[in-house]
């Protein structure tokens, strides 16, 4: 039996990945219901299910599911695994770190329960009430403390590139977060909303992408087995997303009632944003040199480079938009959602299931059940994700031209709508396949657990 | 080597980060409220300003719930795509708007000024069954409010009016 004193030092990321899981099916349920309902809007308003379903209360619940309950817990997993490693020591305060997964889970299940019951700051991804972001809050701090303490007690000399990401991340979420959760009746008009989008933008490029970049950081060497093309490269990448990302919000009024300074000041720095996805770009293909022959037979890999390559799509889209004559087309319209589900889905997912991919199974010590089903989870997940897009930047584009010819309410704009209701339907389609997609992921990765489990069970008996 | 002695230090990224940060947090999201445009309401604002008694506001917490602001935007801007929308919004507008409402999406036509539109019973008629008015449109039935909270989002609705203040505003 002693054994049995010796406790899983991965526990925490564990709980933390398999927790995600099923928020990422949720998550990706909610959306495929908020596709279909494009196409019919009474789909499924039947008795309470109308009021419980209904669109306007269910799509911050997509967003924030998809968000906070599967990319932040993927995240922290990630953090959990990746940060001792590093470090070649042991996860600081294990216990209070696996705690904390119980709470998380707790506090994404209860902000879809007040959601549904109709309780919203109207913030987008912030849609949360006060009480829970306090939590939210403690959360963020306990975990970043974690994180901190583990890095500060390192074994290790060097910072590896992606702690200087995870650590930079961890500061900026818990900043972000309390600045765009301000309780909502103690501002007003137009700079609260500029706080809105000043949120509702670094959450994304300030938590998602900088934490995925680090976990990137981390896979590449690992994944190609060559060393990392250029730290310079990574440097540059860190301290121009840290110095010019956090000035984006403004480009979410772009044409609006804001003064011109200000516009001025959301462009600019999105112009600037190429730099960071640049250098981590060519760090990919660099590293990458001499072993492209290795990737189509290593799925986490694939999602890697699939991955990064969505995430330079969406950089180079961001500037676009943020320009004021492709804003004053596309802005509102159904490129949006295009546009945001790209690094959301298609960039930093995919770089967290490539890094489940590759960790689960250090930690279980057991191999993948199925190569064939990880293949199938990729070609799903992108062809899903090019339909969407596809579909979204389609509708989006036409959307936008109809509302300059004069479609802009009543029954024209009604007929602009019955117009669109074919990529509606290709939209909902691509949502299919990327639920499917994810509900592979989760069966293999269930199935290889299970059997984790049975062989551990099988050594204990024999022993 | 300088080089390599700095990335085995936590504090350059701790410190340099969050001082980035805060310099953006600074420019963007402080700045803004001492900007002249921000500073006073107009009278589209004082219409807007609605008493904590009144229908208007009891709609507004309605459109609020429902999560009318994830189809609707409330944000005429200065472009063809919203020239029959009515007077481009200012800042003014929004004065007391809290939370304010300008909105993401389109998915339905935009409301700032829906008030100028249509009438309280093709309002109340549109909310109940917008497909019945406008076939083919894709917004969801709010037959399931209570009389009260219709009446109230209706109210809410009409008041979205501009001023004559505004009559002279340029609209395109
Ligand atoms: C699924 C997205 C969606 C939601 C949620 C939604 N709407 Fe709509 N709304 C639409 C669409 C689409 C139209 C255009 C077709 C029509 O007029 O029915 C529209 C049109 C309207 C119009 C008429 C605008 C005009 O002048 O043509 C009003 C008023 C309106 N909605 C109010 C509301 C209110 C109030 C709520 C919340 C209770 C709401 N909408 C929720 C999608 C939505």
């Amino acid at each position: 039996m002693s054994v049995k004193t010796e406790i899983d030092p991965f526990r925490p990321a564990k709980i933390y990945f398999y927790s995600s899981l099923f928020w990422l099916g949720a998550g990706l349920t909610y959306g495929l219901i908020l596709s279909l309902k494009f196409i019919w809007p009474n789909f499924l308003a039947y008795g309470p299910l109308q009021i419980i379903l209904q669109y306007g209360r269910i799509r911050p619940i997509h967003t924030n599911i998809v968000l906070f309950g599967w990319l932040t817990m993927a995240n922290v997993g990630a953090l959990f695994y990746i940060i001792p490693k590093l470090c070649r020591n042991r996860l600081s305060f294990p216990r209070l770190a696996y705690g904390s997964a119980f709470i998380w889970n707790a506090v994404v299940f209860a902000g879809t329960v007040v959601l549904t019951l109709g309780y919203t700051t109207t913030t987008e991804y912030a849609e949360w009430p006060l009480w829970i972001d306090i939590i939210v809050v403690l959360m963020f701090g306990a975990i970043a403390f974690i994180c901190f303490a583990t890095i500060a007690n390192r074994n290790e000399k060097q910072l590896y590139v992606s702690l200087w990401y995870f650590m930079g991340s961890l500061i900026w979420l818990i900043g972000l977060y309390i600045i765009g959760n301000l309780p909502y009746k103690m501002l007003s008009g137009v700079p609260q909303f500029l706080i809105f989008w000043f949120y509702g933008h670094n959450v994304i490029g300030l938590w998602f992408t900088t934490v995925g970049v680090g976990i990137l950081y981390y896979l590449l060497p690992l994944l190609t087995k060559n060393p990392l093309y250029s730290h310079k490269l990574s440097l540059i990448g860190f301290w121009t997303i840290a110095t010019f990302y956090v000035w984006n919000g403004p480009h979410h009024l772009q044409n609006g009632p804001i003064p011109l300074w200000l516009m001025k000041a959301g462009v600019i720095p999105s112009v600037m944003l190429i730099i960071p996805v640049w250098s981590v770009l060519a760090n990919v293909f660099g590293t990458l040199k001499g072993k492209w022959h290795a990737v189509p037979h290593n799925v986490p890999l694939m999602f890697v480079v699939v991955g990064s390559i969505f995430y330079l799509i969406t950089c180079l889209q961001g500037p676009f938009h943020s320009l004021q004559g492709p804003s004053s087309v596309i802005k509102f319209s159904d490129w949006v959602p295009g546009h945001a589900h790209l690094p959301l889905f298609g960039a930093f997912s995919f770089i967290a299931f490539a890094m489940m991919y590759y960790a689960i199974p250090k930690i279980i010590d057991h191999d993948i059940h199925s190569k064939k089903l990880m293949g199938a989870h990729f070609w799903f997940s992108v062809v899903g994700m090019f339909l969407f897009a596809f579909s979204t930047w389609t509708a989006g584009v036409l959307e936008g031209l109809a509302w300059i010819e004069g479609a802009q309410y009543g029954m024209q704009f009604v007929e602009m709508l019955v117009g669109m209701r074919p990529l509606f339907i290709i939209r909902a389609i691509a949502g299919a396949l990327m639920l499917v997609g994810q509900m592979i992921f989760v069966v293999n990765l269930a199935v290889t657990i299970g059997k984790a489990r049975n062989a551990q069970k099988g050594q204990e008996n024999s022993a | 080597m300088s080089d390599s002695a700095d990335e085995r230090s936590m504090l350059p990224y701790i410190i340099g980060a969050t001082v980035l940060f805060f310099l953006g947090v600074f420019g963007t999201t402080y700045l803004p409220f001492f900007d002249d445009q921000m500073q006073a309401p107009n009278e589209n604002a004082e219409i807007r300003n609605y008493s904590l008694d009144s229908a208007e506001y009891r709609g507004r917490e309605v459109y609020i719930r429902e999560g009318c602001h994830t189809c609707h935007t409330m944000y005429v801007r200065p472009v063809l795509a919203d020239s029959s929308l009515g007077p481009i919004s200012q800042p003014s507008d929004y004065y007391y708007e809290a939370p304010a409402m300008l909105g993401s999406k389109r998915t339905g036509a935009d409301l700032m000024w829906v008030g100028n539109r249509w009438n309280e019973d093709w309002h109340r008629e549109h909310l109940l069954n917008p497909q019945k008015m406008l076939p083919g449109s894709i917004m969801p039935r709010y037959d399931y409010l209570s009389d009260e909270d219709l009446e109230n989002l209706v109210a809410y609705l009409m008041s979205l009016k501009p001023s004559p203040q505004s009559e002279g505003r340029p609209v395109d």
